[in-house]
């Protein structure tokens, strides 16, 4: 749990800082670091190379699915 | 008009929402005689997954290529994919109007999870494998979740005997969520609320038998009839606590993604398939509710299979497509339609005529994706599920073989389309794809390319 909390440094150039800093204006994001970590996690989200679920999530989910009746 | 409220009840009836219940329901029944209100027809299959996300794409489950909890994976005899977000390849209305710069907050909203970056804030639904998972956008958003409802659930899990215990969980689960959202709607800016609560589904699966007469599990139990209503109430309760949040530039629909009716029981289609020579096993002695993965399949001699569910999924043993496929590639036409005539035959417990659905994909979609299967079953117009477990003694059980069911889907879903100030008070039925236009609509969004559906005709007396 301790480690959801946990946020770490990425250098990006100041031009490009100052030039994400004046396209986010009025937009609802609230800082420069909210809005790269949208975009990088949309490219990682479209990318697929991760799995969604872990062997182990999969068995849970699948579990609780046979308790409600949907799978046999 | 420029902001919506979708309240999502899963599950939610016509027969209970607008006609058993009604005079219990004092918000939503105002909400209808204000507005504009009518059945929903849910998509073919009327299933959770894909019917949410048919609504939040307006794209068919052929597009999307989801039929149902689960996906065959590359032609195989049993290798399943649990759908995730990562499966829903179309934009949904959150997608589209967050290029736009609208901020949405989407709750539980099947399948949401993994969690997708959107413009506004998300939480994932009941497919979720657990609270230590990821379950927010943006990942922050978890911590302040579990600080403040530390009994936030995806979903309730059901154990048979304990059914005074469940029903109380899907209270607490409910209470939670619809808390939650209040708690967000209060708080956060958005300009579309995206809200599915699962619970009344999970009530009219399990406690079906207390609500209906006519059903053959019906037990008289005050308590729990009681337990049944007064869930509905407090669902109201809180529906209408949301609805007092708006202002008179929101659009307020509440939607289901299917009905429910009475279950009458599940047919046992693999038990079925044996009989006309169809699967074949290489032993006799099955362990009553074996599943398919539990047995050994003679898949050489085998020209077809099934899965169970609300609906029955029929796979055809092709060769060149299965691995032991036995069905020349030529011969399935003739297979196809003659497996068709059969299912359509079967006939009730007591030599009953059914009103047996069955269809190819094709026959429904212009498009399908994904690993389908060859054939969808409604057996009895759904008044039966199928049960795709083997080892009984008759094709016909009474009851659902996996878990408690009193209850199998139905086709029309409800909605609800209310404004405040705006006094309409007129019935349309309408279809699930016409949500998603409608919402398009809210936001100014010229139609999508390619979506079937067109904008509810009460958006004329909304607007």
């Amino acid at each position: 749990m301790a480690e959801d909390k946990k946020y770490t440094t990425v250098s990006i150039p100041t031009p490009l800082f100052e030039k994400i800093q004046k396209k986010i204006e009025g937009t609802g994001f609230t800082s420069v670091s909210d809005y790269v970590t949208f975009i990088l996690r949309e490219i990682l989200a479209h990318s697929n190379d991760q799995e969604a679920f872990t062997e182990e999530d999969e068995k849970r989910v699948k579990e609780r699915l046979k308790s409600l009746g949907y799978l046999d | 008009m420029n902001k919506l409220l979708v309240i999502g009840l899963d599950c939610a009836a016509p027969s209970i929402m607008f006609d058993k219940l009604a005079d219990q329901l004092p918000n939503i029944s105002k909400m209808r005689e204000d507005g504009v209100w009518g059945k929903l027809r849910s998509c073919d299959p009327p299933i959770t997954v894909p019917a949410w996300m048919v609504m939040a794409t307006g794209r068919t489950p052929g597009e999307l290529g989801l039929y149902g909890f689960r996906s065959r994976e590359g032609n195989s005899y049993n290798k399943i994919k649990i759908p995730t977000s990562r499966d829903v390849k179309y934009d949904t209305i959150w997608d589209i109007i967050g290029k736009r710069n609208k901020r949405s907050i989407v709750i539980a909203v099947p399948p949401s999870y993994p969690p997708r970056p959107i413009t506004g804030i998300l939480v994932t639904d009941f497919l979720t494998p657990g609270k230590d998972k990821e379950f927010t956008y943006p990942p922050g958003l978890k911590n302040d979740i579990l600080a403040k409802y530390p009994d936030y659930e995806f979903d309730v899990k059901f154990r048979k005997p304990e059914k005074e215990k469940i029903i109380d969980e899907i209270y607490k689960m409910t209470e939670t969520r619809f808390r939650m959202a209040l708690d967000f709607m209060r708080n956060k800016p958005w300009d579309l609320f995206f809200f599915v609560e699962i619970g009344i589904d999970r009530i009219h699966h399990a406690f079906w038998r207390y609500i209906d007469e006519k059903h053959h599990l019906y037990e008289n139990n005050p308590l729990m009839r009681e337990k049944f209503v007064n869930y509905f109430k407090m669902v109201d309760r809180y529906v209408g606590e949301m609805v007092e949040q708006v202002d008179e530039d929101t659009l307020v629909m509440i939607v289901s993604d299917h009905g429910a009716k009475g279950m009458k029981g599940a047919f046992a289609i693999n038990e079925w398939l044996i009989k006309e020579g169809y699967l074949k096993l290489k032993s006799n002695s099955i362990k009553p509710g074996s599943s398919l993965d539990e047995v050994e399949v003679d898949w050489e001699n085998t020209k077809a299979w099934a899965w169970g569910g609300y609906y029955a999924r029929v796979f055809l043993n092709i060769k060149g497509r299965e691995e032991k496929g036995v069905i020349d590639p030529q011969d399935v036409r003739k297979e196809i339609e003659i497996l068709k005539e059969k299912l359509k035959s079967i006939k009730g417990p007591n030599g009953e005529t059914w009103d047996t659905k069955v269809f190819e994909p094709e026959e429904k979609y212009d498009v399908v994706n994904g690993d389908r299967s060859d054939l969808f079953v409604y057996f009895d117009d759904l008044n039966w599920r199928a049960a795709g477990t083997l080892g009984y003694e008759t094709m016909y059980l009474l009851e659902n073989d996996t878990g408690p069911d009193d209850a199998v889907h139905d086709y029309d879903g409800i909605y609800v389309l209310y404004r405040k100030g705006k006094k309409v008070g007129k019935i349309f039925n309408e279809t699930i794809y016409n949500v998603m236009p409608t919402m398009l609509d809210v936001f100014s969004v010229r139609k999508i390319t390619g979506l079937k559906g067109k904008v509810m005709e009460g958006m004329r007396y909304v607007k």
